[in-house]
């Protein structure tokens, strides 16, 4: 019976449920749901992560190749970070090109690694002007279960700090490049930024949403923290949100942050 | 090349660093004899009719109808099915609904990156896909829809193809299409006088070009057989390479053989599905 | 085109008698037309007329780099082009499927060293080799496409003419390449193992080769069978039917008898096939 009342009146089945100070799936408003991270399970990648936020799972690989850096940033690398949402991990999505929510997802993630600064783009470069180490990193959705981008982050963080690059001997003057495959390092990962998404649903705020959550709510925000430190908040539009709303949502992820961060860690020693 | 706005897009060239690893100069044929003995065990201990290890679940994607995910030893598929919906494009009545596949690699999943857009070996596994799917399921049982079949390959490690056949017929079970039978596909390498069951991405590769030529045998090459198990049809046959006839006569037969095997794996998986959803009913 | 059930099975008795409906045997083809050497600024070019079916094949050569993995090879890339005269079918992009399909079953089939040996075409290792595009454009659509194409290929390639290279001078990044400019000195491509694709369907009980349009809507599946030299080097099952191991092979044998027949008849013609001033129709 509350299958069919939940799609016959979606809005007024969650309406009952918060009024008893509960969500459908059991949770209370400020709580989260389990955080799953798995590390170096693509050995064709050269880093990789499967992260998995309650039901939303991401898949996050990191190609690494070799360019030629920017004329106005000569001792730079890149790093470029790509969210696909294939039509797999929703009946949304058909098969194209990206749609406006995955370009959406993209540039935040892109926008959330330039801000925290994890990764000195410099320390990619090998040689000024002639070589540097371009980065793929490819996140792709399976499952698309709400909260997108906490998910994506730390897929993207997990397969970062998972990245060992072989060194290269380069000889400028010849042009003369030699892998040694042997011999790898890691990446000079500074912090594990991570985010949070809160969903507004008439004047209460409910932590990590899911996709049914997110369709029904009125207003999405996401804090991405570096530490203690916010290096982005994004609130597109949709219904207003009081300051302490917004303070409490901050303070939440700060909470929620540290737990991640000791996820992401605890799975990388498990790996070496 | 066309600028893809919608992407964040990286430098216009950039070169695999792998290219520049110390050269390997061994021949193909003392790289296959590293591989394969000449007993015929493989490198990974396995004999030439061996699958490899077959891990297979239902259900992975929650938002689909059906999804299953396959991996045999690395090599990585998920596919999934979503409900029927109205062909799109389509103005006449056809009197059987029709399956649309997608066979996708993921950026990372090679040891070359792939791009984002299919390319032609993708379409042409995707079309393939489809061949082999299309004599499986009953399709006149939903007239003018088409059903929607996504296969993305996380890490391939080999027979990629036919791991999203076996796997693509898994999920449309699991989504409660009506089917005739169920499938299973078995890729097989051939090299001179090896055949190998179930190849890794090295054996494949290794038996993309004669190898054994000074020894007057250049038979070589890939074939992907699809099999529906209780009818004994194949619903779909695919070889490249260079093989004659009396190779490829025993090659069907182990084929054939090898299909059988991993039929008993999908029932299980099946069943296991069906207990599971069972006992949550009477939850 | 729709037959009834009383048409489809006076089709299939026909194959059984192996008496088709237009006269021929189960393992005949209808008559072809083979022109070559009829695009004059292409390197090599060859028309094939199969009944109603109408291929023309133009082939381009460039200088390339070859691709980093392989620097001892040379290039091979297939183009089609359906046109959309030839079926009401390809207006739009109704025929995008079709031509992916069908160029990417002729790359498997020359894929093999055996079939195409890609390393003359290299001029110097890693650095440059000839690519050769193959560019096929269907005129005309009347059943029977891949096996069309096939031949038009292969006597299209048999017909090409590469540029004698006089010398190659390398001065640290520059190559400098001398082509000989005598017209006539050039050398022509081992085509013997361009593969033959023959379509071998099931009616009834029995192969057919070459179906006509009333044929292919009385079978349920089909193989594109392509060989080279005595083997096979690709093989595709097409339509949405599904077929016995034993059947399977059985149009395996099939397909290779007749291929190699339609083989050998094809280099017969290919060299008595001389230049000649009053030439048949098309395009002159």
């Amino acid at each position: 019976m509350s299958e069919q009342y939940k799609i016959l009146h979606p809005v007024k089945y969650y309406r009952d449920y918060l009024a008893h100070n509960i969500r459908p799936d059991g949770r209370e408003f400020d709580k989260y749901r389990p955080i799953v991270v798995n590390l170096g399970s693509i050995s064709t990648a050269d880093g990789s992560a499967i992260a998995k936020v309650g039901r939303t799972t991401v898949v996050c690989g990191i190609k690494a190749e070799l360019c030629q850096s920017k004329a106005e940033a000569a001792n730079e690398g890149f790093l470029i970070p790509n969210v696909e949402l294939p039509p797999l991990c929703s009946s949304k999505f058909r098969p194209g090109p990206p749609t406006e929510q995955a370009q959406v997802a993209t540039q935040l993630v892109a926008d959330i690694l330039k801000n925290s600064e994890c990764l000195d783009l410099k320390s990619l470069c090998i040689f000024p002007d002639k070589l540097a180490w371009c980065l793929f990193a490819d996140l792709i959705c399976l499952d698309l279960d709400g909260s997108l981008i906490d998910a994506c982050m730390i897929a993207l963080m997990a397969a970062l700090k998972s990245v060992r690059l072989p060194v290269i001997d380069y000889d400028p003057a010849l042009d003369n490049k030699q892998a040694n495959l042997e011999h790898r390092k890691p990446l000079n990962i500074t912090n594990i930024p991570s985010s949070t998404t809160f969903a507004k649903f008439d004047d209460k705020i409910v932590m990590d949403p899911t996709v049914d959550e997110e369709d029904l709510s009125t207003a999405l925000i996401t804090i991405a923290l570096r530490k203690n430190e916010l290096c982005f908040v994004h609130k597109p539009g949709g219904a207003s949100v009081t300051d302490e709303q917004l303070l409490k949502c901050i303070d939440e992820s700060q909470k929620r942050a540290i737990v991640i961060e000791g996820i992401v860690e605890t799975a990388l020693r498990s790996l070496q | 090349m066309p600028i893809d706005h919608k992407r964040i897009n990286g430098p216009e060239i950039t070169i695999p660093y792998q290219l520049f690893d110390k050269l390997n100069t061994k021949s193909g044929k003392s790289q296959f004899k590293d591989f394969v003995k000449s007993n015929g065990v493989r490198i990974d201990g396995r004999s030439a009719n061996d699958h490899r290890k077959i891990f297979l679940k239902t259900g992975v994607v929650s938002q689909a109808k059906g999804s299953a995910y396959i991996e045999l030893d690395k090599t990585k598929v998920i596919v999934s099915v979503f409900n029927p919906r109205e062909i799109p494009n389509k103005s006449e009545y056809s009197s059987k609904g029709e399956i649309y596949c997608e066979f996708k690699y993921a950026p990372f999943s090679c040891h070359k990156r792939r791009l984002h857009q299919q390319d032609p070996e993708e379409l042409q596994y995707s079309a393939i896909m489809k061949q082999a799917l299309e004599s499986a399921v009953s399709r006149h049982e939903f007239p003018n829809f088409q059903v929607d079949i996504y296969a993305l390959v996380l890490h391939n490690d080999g027979a990629a193809l036919s791991a999203a056949i076996t796997v693509a017929g898994v999920a449309l079970a699991h989504a409660g299409i009506p089917m005739y039978d169920l499938i299973t596909s078995v890729t097989l390498a051939v090299q001179g006088e090896f055949v190998l069951v179930d190849p890794n991405l090295e054996e494949e590769r290794l038996c993309q070009v004669p190898l054994f030529k000074d020894e007057q045998n250049t038979n070589h090459g890939i074939v992907v057989l699809s099999m529906l198990a209780t009818h004994e049809q194949v619903s779909q046959f695919y070889q490249t390479g260079n093989l004659a006839m009396d190779n490829l006569t025993s090659a069907i037969e182990t084929l054939t053989n090898a299909a059988k095997d991993i039929v008993v794996l999908v029932k299980k998986c099946l069943v296991r599905h069906v207990i599971k959803s069972a006992r949550n009913v009477e939850d | 085109m729709a037959l009834c059930e009383a048409e489809k099975t006076f089709v299939l008795h026909g194959v059984e008698e192996n008496f088709r409906i237009d006269g021929r045997e189960r393992e005949d083809y209808r008559p072809m037309e083979l022109e070559t050497n009829i695009v004059s600024h292409a390197f090599g070019s060859a028309r094939l007329r199969l009944a109603n079916t109408d291929v023309l094949v133009a082939v381009k050569i460039e200088v390339d780099v070859p691709y980093p993995e392989r620097p001892r090879e040379g290039k091979l890339e297939f183009f089609v082009d359906c046109s959309a005269n030839a079926t009401p079918d390809f207006e739009g992009r109704g025929g995008e499927d079709l031509a992916v399909e069908i160029s990417n079953s002729l790359a498997g089939a020359y894929r093999s060293p055996e079939v195409f040996d890609l390393t003359k075409l290299c001029i110097l290792k890693g650095r440059k080799c000839w690519k050769i595009f193959v560019d096929i454009l269907l005129l005309e659509c009347g059943g029977n496409l891949y096996d069309a194409v096939s031949i038009a290929v292969k006597a299209a390639l048999w017909d090409t003419r590469i540029p004698l290279v006089k010398s190659v001078t390398v001065d640290g990044n520059n190559i400098d390449m001398e082509v000989s400019e005598e017209l006539h000195d050039c050398q022509k491509l081992d085509v013997t193992g361009a593969p033959i694709m023959v379509t071998v369907c099931k009616i009834g009980e029995q192969c057919i080769v070459d179906p006509s349009a009333a044929e292919e809507l009385c079978s349920v599946g089909a193989l594109v069978i392509s060989v080279s030299r005595n083997k096979f080097s690709t093989i595709l099952q097409t339509g949405s039917g599904s077929l016995h191991p034993q059947t399977l092979l059985e149009c395996l044998q099939t397909g290779h008898k007749v291929a190699q027949r339609l083989h050998d008849a094809l280099i017969e013609t290919l060299v008595d096939i001389k230049p000649s001033e009053n030439s048949v129709g098309f395009l002159r």
